[in-house]
């Protein structure tokens, strides 16, 4: 896997517990582009308290034509609350520092066909709508934000209020931007996607909302990272070779091959790094892939699966199997 | 992870351009989460089965916001169509019932209007009829036939092939000269 070789060229901590990274290249020069909504993938070194080397996904905030830096928004989450360290880690990182990365990968791209698209962010979850917003400033077209967050822990405000021509104003209360929602969505012309990023109780809400307005499941677009998030899904069952072993709900099949004693390379343990990919043989029953990482094509090929959050989809007489090639 | 609303279903094995209900005569049920519905009857084709599998959605739709056109022909069809998704908002779901040629001919109006593929419905009362777009001089041709028939061009008389692929955007079959190798 090429890494790409940066170095942290700015620091933003203006907003308490979000640090804006700016990252370069060591001599300047343009950067592998991206498509908005990209995140880029940051190897995080073993040490100061992490067991291992980590790899953490986050999304970018600009808008990835021919770039000469990297901008992402970190919020700091607490090792001690059960975060495995990583965004403590770049909390930690000066200028200059160099930082390993995967070239940036599309994951949250707007719907080219859209001819109007709706974002609701909550927290965080404005960076890559940011860099949406930034994408329709540029192409002329119509967007338009709700964006919740804590009063004084608003993260991109200066951005937001410049692309959004100052009308996008933030809720602090998740009661008031539920009843604009609930308007909203019920006034968008045919032809919008609802973008929706931030935790996942929150895009839950955003999601039943427009189910409730009848939207339909292909104009609703969400993006989330982090295991927590995830479904514990159904047990399934796994051959590899002449083993056959069971992974519980709740248990990723990377924890249950690592049960069983097999060697799977790992980083970010979250479908964004595409280490711990395998590939699967015939008598697989169907996969629920879950990962940010392999190609729509991969995936529908069904051949290949991200262990770290992949799962079995049951066949049509309801047994679920993958046939695990080493 | 990411995706739409719909990612835990897994992908259909092989996807193909030409839709189940214009391959055999299939109704689709109705979609309750729709906000407004309309329902289009597209009665140049098989009036009484047209009208049956009408009947069949309005029931269903008892005490939703439905706007029901009945149309002589496709081309009164689309025009229907395209008055209602003028002011239509994101909630709004379509069905069209009558042959297979006009559904997809409607379904192709939706498709160029944004609709998606969840937002419209069909109930198909007979596949016979289908058009074929030439390739080689653009013309349309609409006859009784089935997908890998030949017929010929109404434009250039050239022998097609009817190839099992529909346009999204005009609902017409793709034809191309049958034996193009050797000519
Ligand atoms: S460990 Fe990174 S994708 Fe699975």
């Amino acid at each position: 896997m090429g890494r790409l070789r940066l170095v942290v060229a700015g620091i933003d901590d203006t907003v308490p517990a979000v640090r804006r990274l700016v990252l370069a290249a060591p001599q300047g020069g343009e950067l592998p582009s991206y498509t908005p909504g990209s995140h880029l993938v940051l190897d995080v070194p073993a040490g100061a308290g992490r067991e291992r080397a980590l790899a953490n996904a986050y999304s970018l905030v600009g808008e990835g034509l021919h770039p000469s830096r990297y901008e992402i928004a970190v919020l700091l989450c607490d090792p001690h609350g059960g975060a495995a360290g990583g965004s403590a880690w770049v909390h930690t990182l000066r200028t200059g520092d160099p930082v390993t990365a995967m070239p940036p990968r599309s994951s949250f791209a707007p719907v080219q066909a859209a001819t109007r698209h709706l974002l609701v962010a909550a927290g965080i979850g404005i960076t890559p709508l940011v860099s949406h917003l930034r994408f329709h400033a540029r192409w002329g077209r119509e967007a338009e934000l709700l964006y919740l967050h804590r009063a004084g822990r608003g993260a991109l405000l200066d951005e937001v209020a410049e692309l959004t021509g100052g009308v996008a104003s933030p809720f602090h209360d998740r009661a008031d931007l539920l009843s604009r929602l609930r308007e909203r969505l019920l006034d968008q012309p045919i032809g919008t996607h609802l973008y929706t990023c931030g935790p996942t109780g929150f895009m839950d809400l955003v999601v039943s909302e427009a189910q409730e307005a009848g939207w339909p499941a292909s104009r609703i677009h969400l993006e989330h990272f982090g295991l927590d998030d995830l479904d514990p899904g159904e047990p399934f069952d796994v051959t590899v070779g002449e083993r056959r072993f069971e992974v519980a709900s709740g248990v990723s099949l990377l924890e249950a091959m690592e049960q069983q004693g097999y060697a799977v390379p790992n980083l970010c343990r979250q479908g964004v790094c595409g280490e711990c990919r395998l590939d699967l043989g015939p008598a697989t029953t169907g996969v629920w892939h879950r990962d940010l990482y392999l190609t729509d094509d991969d995936k529908a090929a069904g051949d290949c699966a991200m262990a770290c959050v992949s799962r079995a989809l049951p066949a049509a007489d309801g047994r679920s199997h993958l046939e695990v090639s080493l | 992870m990411t995706g739409t609303a719909t990612e835990s279903a897994p992908h259909p094995p092989h996807y193909t351009s030409v839709p189940d209900w214009s391959r055999e005569p299939l109704v689709q049920p109705v979609d309750p989460l729709g906000r407004v519905h309309t329902v289009i009857e597209v009665v140049d084709g098989d009036r009484v089965a047209t009208r049956a599998v009408v009947a069949g959605w309005l029931a269903a739709l008892a005490g939703a916001q439905v706007r029901h056109h009945t149309c002589e022909d496709t081309s009164a069809a689309v025009a229907a169509l395209e008055d209602d998704l003028v002011a239509a908002r994101v909630g709004h779901r379509v069905l069209v019932a009558g042959s297979a040629d006009a559904c997809l001919a409607v379904r192709a109006a939706g498709v160029r209007a944004g609709l998606a593929d969840d937002e419209m419905g069909f109930g198909v009362v007979s596949v016979a009829t289908r058009t074929v777009w030439c390739v080689h001089c653009s013309a349309a041709t609409v006859a009784e036939l089935a997908l890998d028939d030949v017929v010929a061009c109404s434009g250039c008389t050239r022998n097609l092939l009817v190839y099992p692929h529909v346009s999204r955007r005009t609902g017409q079959h793709l034809g191309f000269m049958v034996d193009a190798e050797e000519a």
